[in-house]
């Protein structure tokens, strides 16, 4: 479900090479920079406010998130169940908050799984060319063109075993595609820059080349395609629990979405067992898209709203303002 | 027209993917595909459906030769539209079903995917042209939120608070329970009332996307020379966003168009699913989970087939919009 | 080369525009009489285009008017309403861009960028307004049909005469020539320079010619002014800048290239780059790379670095901004 996604862009230009001193502590460049937009600032601090509360989830998880207390259910949010209780009555709160774990570890180690995949086949398509570069071309084409979630979908109903690192493999090798053809385009335009045909002149082999010098240079830009296939990863992972193909024993995000929807919750107007996951989501994948939007931003300019540097540079640059 | 024909050529190509995937993934299971696939099914299921183990059979072209003559049996089944009876649906056929639930998709699909795609580089231009304004500063960020969320938890909020709560919609299924289908007005108005819900589902869900594309060009667009001489000429404010920066910038994103859709596709089903529409993903996901092995992946191929007809029709779009390529 | 000058159509006093805190150009002065060609040379990145934008009124921001007055046949531009300027553009003032690769619509047709223009200031039918559009495209020496082409259909000098019909279109009394040759080959540069000429003889309007070619404005100019870093440092008329140059950035500029006749000449440029315009040098803003600003000279070289040169009339028609001039 690529709802967002960000143009090509080059972030090599704008990071400062060696980082930033803020008092006693050097913060690298990238994050210096990232820090400075606005957008990927707000992003950062969300995604980091996930992260810490999946982190620290066994502290403030109220009860274990698959307790069932048929005493309580289907209770509306209170001080007691913050998040008010499913109608078995385990308590959502703690679903969320555990439930945080999963969806986040699996949504990265797809993610960078598939970026890894796409990394490898774009580059590599694109340094070698040729018949290869044909090949990787029509197979990433052809995950393309066949639609992600159905093909996620009927792949899922085959499985015998549904665990975490199953459905991390299936979703890294239907989703690599997406990223695999804007890296091979980068890496196109840095084949044929002297570092490297410096290093093919002097008898490095291709891997070496490909994993030693091109990929070092793009890490911006795969740093950026695993922002976008980690949060397609999240949408995707949660729908398919959300159909109720995924890991449906494990307590994730979209685990909680289902049973609210399978026991018609949301048709009885209890909104809380679907709202609160939801949120959960939906902020997580905002963060990773205000990340993103930032990393477009900090590489052109023309983008920023504070256009006054853009100009600037261009002014400098003697260009001709027509 | 050379172009046209690598195109073409392509897509043929990416359909025999989708039909030697849905060829060999059974047989990639360990053991023997049959049983694997019977081994899905409960002892009630197989009594109820006594042609079930022919109908696998069939299915993977035979079950006893070698692996080749299946898979030519299977090709030649399917290029006569045969897919198989549908497990779940014994005996109809797979063909059947999937004309009877296409439509209801396509039309959602359509009309929702179309207005989300207008809508959003309509409020992209204008949040672009207009840099610090009302559209940009407010408008650009409620739809990259709403956007956020995945399709099937915007369903949920439209069906809760749009459908259920404010009763303003019907929230289930494609028409009345007590109208028949039909060409008469009383169904398609009925037809229509029942896919407000998931239409506007679709446009919340997918109009984000094409805001910030929009905009990313438009921007870079309006640094144009062409832009500025419009400008210089002046000509209108209005008319110099729409017909010359506007125009231009809508290419990109026109190429995305069909790009996305396989996208929107995905979103399909779980909207369907959500609001009870029965269209060809909802089909989709009570075929897999009722192990209807020939009706789930007859679906993968018609909505392969789809997306690939949504491709078709933006290379000529494309090819009409823009003049630069009709030069030989 | 022109009669006496009685009317002055332009007049631009004071102008400062800043791009964000930078001022791009920073206290201009300049005249403009009807009919006359003048040309305003300088390095790029000086301020031109902006000044050129500027009377267009089409600076963008963060680009905008300071300071200063823009009078067109004694009106302010700066104030003006939106619709206003609207009116007055291109009618009044028009511009030929320094691109014309990329300053036509690629997806509209030739004909269509006329007719818009037309049906913008004045009510003509699309018809008539087509006819009209063949007729300027004949003016420029092409074919009438080719109204019905693309842009990218034309090769680069075609595109450009199509950019000089229309500036044409709406018979304005002040053309800007914003570096109209820079993209082009020599031979083209030639015809296109005289195809305005001759356009001029049969229309009559005044020329506002930028580029940093100053060989080119001493064959086509009437008047030269020089700009440097955001301010004119000498004007003059074309005959007179050739032959006595006062201000040493002149002086180096038009030793930059070779005389076509006469004795050769050893080519000498001018050392150094321009300044950054967030923080321009003080006093003399050319006094880094000026061959006479020499600390020997004390008290000289005080004033230069320390007193901004204000332009003084030397000669009659002959303006400069430079200390040694004055002292």
């Amino acid at each position: 479900m690529a709802q967002l996604d960000p143009t090509a862009l080059d972030l090599q230009l704008a990071v400062p090479k060696r980082g930033i001193r803020v008092g006693r502590i050097r913060v690298p460049g990238w994050l210096a920079l990232l820090l400075r937009n606005r957008k990927s600032r707000a992003g950062l601090f969300i995604v980091a406010f996930m992260v810490f509360i999946a982190i620290i989830s066994p502290l403030i998880s109220v009860a274990h998130p698959n307790d069932f207390n048929l005493l309580a259910t289907r209770q509306a949010p209170s001080w007691h169940h913050l998040f008010g209780t499913t109608d078995q009555g385990s308590d959502v709160f703690s679903q969320v908050v555990v439930g945080a774990r999963r969806s986040l570890l699996l949504g990265a180690l797809a993610g960078a799984l598939a970026t890894l995949v796409a990394a490898v086949l774009g580059i590599t398509a694109a340094y070698v060319g040729g018949i290869v570069d044909e090949i990787v071309n029509l197979l990433t084409n052809v995950f393309l063109t066949i639609p992600a979630i159905p093909l996620l979908v009927v792949v899922s109903g085959y499985l015998r075993t549904r665990g975490m690192w199953t459905m991390i493999a299936v979703i890294a090798l239907v989703l690599w595609a997406f990223e695999a053809r804007i890296l091979r385009a980068q890496a196109l335009t840095l084949k044929n820059r002297d570092f490297i045909l410096a290093a093919k002149a002097s008898g490095e082999p291709t891997w070496r080349i490909v994993f030693g010098e091109l990929m070092p240079n793009m890490i911006s830009r795969i740093a950026a395609a695993f922002v976008l296939v980690f949060y397609i990863s999240l949408l995707v992972d949660s729908g398919l629990e959300f159909l109720g193909l995924g890991d449906m024993s494990a307590t994730s995000w979209g685990v909680t979405i289902y049973w609210a929807q399978v026991n018609s919750t949301v048709l009885q107007g209890e909104w809380w067992p679907f709202m609160f996951p939801s949120l959960a989501l939906g902020l997580t994948v905002l963060g990773l898209v205000l990340v993103l939007a930032g990393i477009d931003e900090v590489s052109n300019p023309q983008l920023r709203a504070d256009r006054k540097r853009g100009r600037l540079a261009a002014l400098l640059l003697g260009r001709a303002a027509a | 027209m050379r172009w046209f024909a690598r195109r073409l050529a392509f897509y043929v190509f990416a359909i025999w993917v989708a039909l030697t995937i849905n060829f060999l993934l059974p047989r990639l299971m360990p053991g023997d595909p049959i049983s694997g696939l019977l081994q899905h099914l409960s002892p009630a299921q197989l009594a109820a459906n006594p042609g079930i183990v022919q109908t696998y059979e069939a299915l993977l072209g035979g079950g006893h030769h070698s692996i080749w003559a299946d898979y030519v049996t299977y090709l030649h089944r399917i290029s006569h539209f045969n897919f198989g009876i549908s497990t779940s649906n014994y005996p109809t056929p797979v063909s059947e079903v999937v004309g009877r639930t296409l439509p209801y998709s396509i039309f959602l699909v359509g009309v929702a995917f179309i207005l989300a795609f207008l809508i959003g580089t309509g409020i992209g231009m204008v949040a672009a042209w207009r840099r610090g304004g009302f559209t940009d500063s407010v408008v650009v960020p409620a739809f990259m939120t709403v956007s956020a969320f995945p399709a099937f938890v915007l369903a949920l909020l439209g069906l809760y608070f749009l459908g259920l709560k404010a009763g303003w919609f019907p929230i289930q299924h494609a028409y009345d329970s007590s109208v028949i289908p039909g060409w008469n007005w009383t169904f398609v108005s009925s037809a229509f009332r029942h896919a407000q819900l998931p239409i506007i589902a679709i446009i919340a869900a997918y109009t984000g996307g094409w805001v910030l594309n929009m905009r990313t060009v438009m921007i870079n667009t309006i640094g144009e020379d062409y832009v500025g001489m419009a400008h210089a000429k002046g000509l209108k404010d209005r008319r110099v966003m729409t017909r010359y920066a506007g125009r231009n910038a809508i290419l990109p994103p026109l190429n995305g168009f069909a790009a996305q859709f396989a996208g929107a596709v995905g979103g399909l089903v779980f909207i369907e699913i959500v609001f009870s529409y029965p269209g060809i993903g909802y089909t989709l996901q009570s075929a897999v989970l009722g192990n209807d092995y020939p009706l789930a992946q007859a679906i993968l191929v018609v909505l392969s087939v789809c997306v690939i007809i949504a491709n078709l029709i933006m290379d000529v779009l494309n090819f009409v919009l823009d003049p630069r390529l009709r030069t030989s | 080369m022109s009669a006496v000058a009685t009317k002055t159509l332009l007049e631009v006093k004071g102008l400062e525009v800043e791009y964000g805190r930078v001022r791009a150009v920073d206290g201009i002065n300049l005249s403009i009489a009807a009919g006359e060609i003048l040309g305003l040379a300088g390095e790029s990145g000086c301020g031109k285009s902006t000044v050129a934008n500027a009377i267009m009124q089409i600076l963008r921001p963060p680009a905008r008017i300071v300071g200063g007055s823009i009078l067109f046949e004694g009106e302010d531009l700066v104030g003006k309403s939106t619709e206003q300027l609207r009116k007055y553009r291109w009618r009044n003032v028009s511009m030929v861009f320094q691109s014309a690769m990329n300053a036509l619509n690629p997806v509209m047709r030739v004909g269509d960028q006329f007719v818009d223009m037309m049906q913008a200031h004045e009510h003509v039918s699309k018809r008539r307004a087509i006819v009209r559009a063949g007729e300027l495209l004949e003016l420029v020496g092409m074919d009438k049909g080719r109204v019905r082409a693309y842009p990218h259909e034309l090769s680069g000098g075609m595109r450009q005469r199509v950019i000089i019909a229309m500036a044409l279109a709406l018979s304005p009394e002040l053309i800007i020539l914003d570096e109209p040759t820079t993209a082009l080959d020599v031979v083209v540069q030639r015809e296109i320079l005289q195809q305005v000429e001759a356009l001029k003889r049969d229309f009559d309007f005044a020329v506002v010619f930028i580029t940093h070619d100053l060989s080119l404005l001493l064959e086509f100019a009437d008047r030269i002014a020089i700009m440097y870093a955001g301010e004119i440092v000498e004007s003059a008329p074309a005959a007179q800048l050739a032959e006595s140059p006062l201000h040493p950035y002149t002086q180096g500029l038009l030793r930059s290239f070779p005389p076509l006749t006469g004795p050769r000449v050893r080519l000498t440029g001018i050392p150094g780059a321009p300044p950054d315009l967030r923080e321009p040098p003080s006093g003399c803003r050319f006094h880094p790379r000026c061959p006479y600003c020499l600390p020997e000279n004390a008290a000289l070289y005080l004033r230069q670095t320390s007193e901004r040169p204000r332009l003084r009339m030397i000669e009659p028609e002959h303006n400069v901004a430079c200390h040694l001039v004055d002292a």
